[in-house]
């Protein structure tokens, strides 16, 4: 039995406790991969052409695997994972909207709710139907669960130590190159879904190019979960989707801390939540008076626009700030 | 205290209830040009055009000398539960000195509900709101009524603006004369009487055609928005009921203890194309499609703001549903760079397949 992840939306958050999880049942699992051009038109193919890219993203992510042969693709649905949240209603539709789009996706889709009270989804509740279909011995799908959640816990730990965000923890938890973020002494929130933030094809690997830069980015899931939650109290009214509250609280986080030098908004074409947490944040940002960047991303292929800009933007902070090579060097002139 | 409120749909409804409570009320203008303009330039471009279109509205009454905003609130998953915190920012930062009374989910947050209705109700006697609240609830029950009969007899009416034309002087008459129950039901029945004394021509029920207009609320209540779409259609000689009107839509946010209704029936007529709601009206959009179709509906016409988030679902499953229904639907989005010409010219075509379809299948049927 082979079960297909696509490599799209929350999967750089979870894709640790899903693999772990089939794995341990016996199962083979597919990925789809880093999206390539040929994904993202199998994806425009088969979605409504007003839609964001993150869907037709996924959705071509979902057809590439049902090309590659793959019996089932795994595709949860998330309801909430935080008290009276939500999700953007494309999340909370999206086996059925997938069901509706893709022909080929007919009796192979493996699909459940998913709920919890935080991010952490490893509940038996969650997963006992799902495990079911592969064993019909329940203390297997209970170890297969365990394992699974031990596993996604380093990769939260490995976050929060900050050395870390999700795409260098998941490379070192599968085994890969050990990249530790560089120690830049300057340092720059990114205010992004992890679905656009670690999508190469879409984000052009932003924050690697912010390393490159000479700066340091900071992002929400290196953000302790608590105080994130603490943020959210404050405010008159937060928002309803759970992604879009993290990063909420993330940039008020970031506004406040004096370490950050800089705030950047990452954003995908038609993304609805985002219209209004983007303007919001623009408000916000010119009350704590900190640089603020939106960097809208799309299907569109080319790169010199982002590092034009990012780089502007970089400039302007490093020479702004008392710490950088930048200035010690205009000093020493 | 001047009080304005988002335009949507019969705003004398809003007016009224405010006025009879004895508020200074300014009304917003009728949105045009220049509000969706003022909208556009002030609303983050990917938001969506009903946001647009009331941020542009707010401006021009707080111009006006509106001081207060009665509103809707909610609490997601559609963006319209968060309208009202990024209006109110947008228009501090613009300078304006703005208050805003939100109305959120009663369940949510009930102390906070109740205060803000204790706050509207001031030095008014309960007795005294409550007959307001019946007075204009009936209200928007009776212009949605005669509006609905305006929208299944326009298409046959002998001389093109007549219906149009009565319907406006009742709305007029309402808005001027309406202060107890008593002349809601006055009117209701000499608007009756007006509409049916309009000369009309209708051809045989087979030759009819009948168009559901479903979508988001906004789109299919506005008609200063949708282009007229119930009056475009009706023009092309289409019988047209809209999903949605405003008293329904009050029904639907009521509590069920102050006499609401809830849509579950329709939308569980969705249940099998979308298995949660999802919201916004998605669920009942898809509802509807099924329910249109059951009871004979000829085409269908599916409203939705440019990158709506639940419509676009919707949107998605559209060509499933007709397929499995077997009934044509028609997807526009609409936003602020729509025109007439465009919409008109894509209704005209989908009327002819529906009409083609519909003679088609009759044939088949007599031959059969």
């Amino acid at each position: 039995m082979r079960v297909g992840l696509p490599s799209a939306l929350l999967n750089p958050f979870y894709s640790v406790f899903w693999r772990i999880f089939f794995t341990e049942l016996g199962v083979e699992v597919v990925e789809s991969g880093p999206t390539t051009k040929s994904v993202l038109d199998k994806g425009v193919r088969h979605s409504v052409p007003e839609i964001c890219i993150p869907i037709k993203i996924y959705t071509g992510h979902v057809q590439e695997l049902l090309d590659r042969g793959v019996d089932l693709v795994y595709i949860p649905r998330f309801v909430s994972i935080r008290r009276g949240d939500t999700f953007c209603p494309k999340f909370l539709a999206l086996p059925d909207m997938l069901k509706c789009t893709i022909p080929d996706l007919s009796g192979r889709m493996l699909t459940h709710h998913l709920t919890s009270r935080n991010d952490d989804i490893a509940t038996l509740s969650n997963y006992q139907e799902i495990g079911a279909r592969f064993t019909s011995n329940p203390n297997r799908i209970k170890a297969a669960i365990h394992a699974a959640r031990d596993q996604w816990l380093e990769f939260r730990r490995l976050c929060y130590s900050r050395d870390y965000n999700c795409q260098t923890a998941n490379a070192k938890l599968a085994g890969g190159k050990d990249l530790k973020t560089a120690p830049h002494p300057v340092r720059i929130g990114v205010i992004g879904y992890v679905y656009n933030v670690y999508d190469g094809f879409i984000s052009m690997d932003i924050l690697q190019r912010l390393t490159n830069l000479g700066v340091r980015p900071v992002t929400f899931e290196m953000l302790d979960e608590n105080e994130l939650r603490g943020k959210l109290r404050r405010d008159p009214k937060d928002l309803f989707w759970t992604f879009s509250n993290k990063l909420w609280a993330a940039a008020n986080m970031f506004f406040e801390d004096p370490a950050i030098t800089g705030v950047i908004h990452v954003t995908a074409f038609g993304c609805g939540p985002d219209s209004f947490l983007g303007k919001v944040l623009a408000l916000e940002a010119l009350k704590y008076n900190k640089p603020f960047l939106t960097v809208r991303v799309d299907e569109h292929t080319g790169e010199s626009h982002l590092q034009t800009r990012i780089e502007a933007f970089t400039d302007m902070i490093l020479k702004k700030s008392p710490e950088s090579v930048y200035s010690k060097t205009e000093r020493i002139s | 205290m001047k009080i304005t409120f988002p335009y949507m749909g019969s705003t004398i409804i809003y007016q009224k209830l405010l006025e009879l409570l004895g508020y200074e009320v300014v009304m917003p203008p009728r949105p045009t040009q220049r509000t969706i303009s003022l909208g556009v330039k002030y609303s983050p471009e990917f938001a969506c055009f009903p946001y647009k279109v009331i941020m542009g509205s707010y401006i021009e009454a707080l111009e006006a000398g509106a001081d207060t905003i009665v509103t809707s609130g909610g609490n997601g998953p559609c963006r319209a539960g968060f309208y009202s915190e990024v209006h109110l920012r947008t228009l501090r930062s613009l300078g304006y000195n703005v208050e805003m009374i939100v109305f959120d989910n009663f369940y949510r947050e009930p102390l906070r509900f109740i205060r803000k209705i204790l706050r509207l109700k001031g030095k008014n006697s309960w007795n005294h709101v409550a007959r307001v609240v019946s007075t204009t609830y009936r209200m928007a029950h009776a212009i949605d009524s005669l509006q609905k009969m305006v929208e299944y007899n326009r298409p046959y009416e002998l001389e093109r603006g007549s219906f149009t034309k009565v319907f406006d002087t009742i709305s007029r008459r309402f808005e001027v004369e309406v202060k107890t129950v008593a002349d809601v039901r006055r009117l209701q029945e000499q608007g009756l009487r007006m509409i049916e004394a309009i000369p009309v021509r209708k051809p045989p029920q087979n030759q009819r055609i009948r168009i559901g207009v479903v979508g988001e609320i906004y789109m299919v209540i506005e008609s200063s928005i949708n282009m007229g779409i119930a009056e475009l259609l009706n023009n092309l000689g289409c019988e047209v009921s809209r999903s949605m009107y405003i008293s329904e839509w009050v029904d639907h946010v009521l509590p069920s203890f102050l006499g609401g209704r809830s849509e579950a029936a329709i939308a569980q007529k969705g249940a099998r194309y979308l298995e949660i709601p999802i919201g916004g009206h998605a669920r009942n959009n898809i509802g509807n499609m099924v329910h249109y179709r059951e009871q004979g509906f000829d085409g269908i016409v599916h409203l939705m703001p440019f990158a709506c988030l639940p419509e676009l679902v919707t949107q998605s499953m559209a060509p499933v549903i007709s397929g499995d229904l077997g009934i044509p639907i028609l997807t526009l989005a609409i936003d602020e760079q729509t025109g007439t010409a465009n919409i008109l010219t894509r209704l005209e075509a989908f009327i002819e397949l529906v009409k083609n379809n519909k003679m088609n299948c009759a044939h088949a049927r007599e031959t059969a």
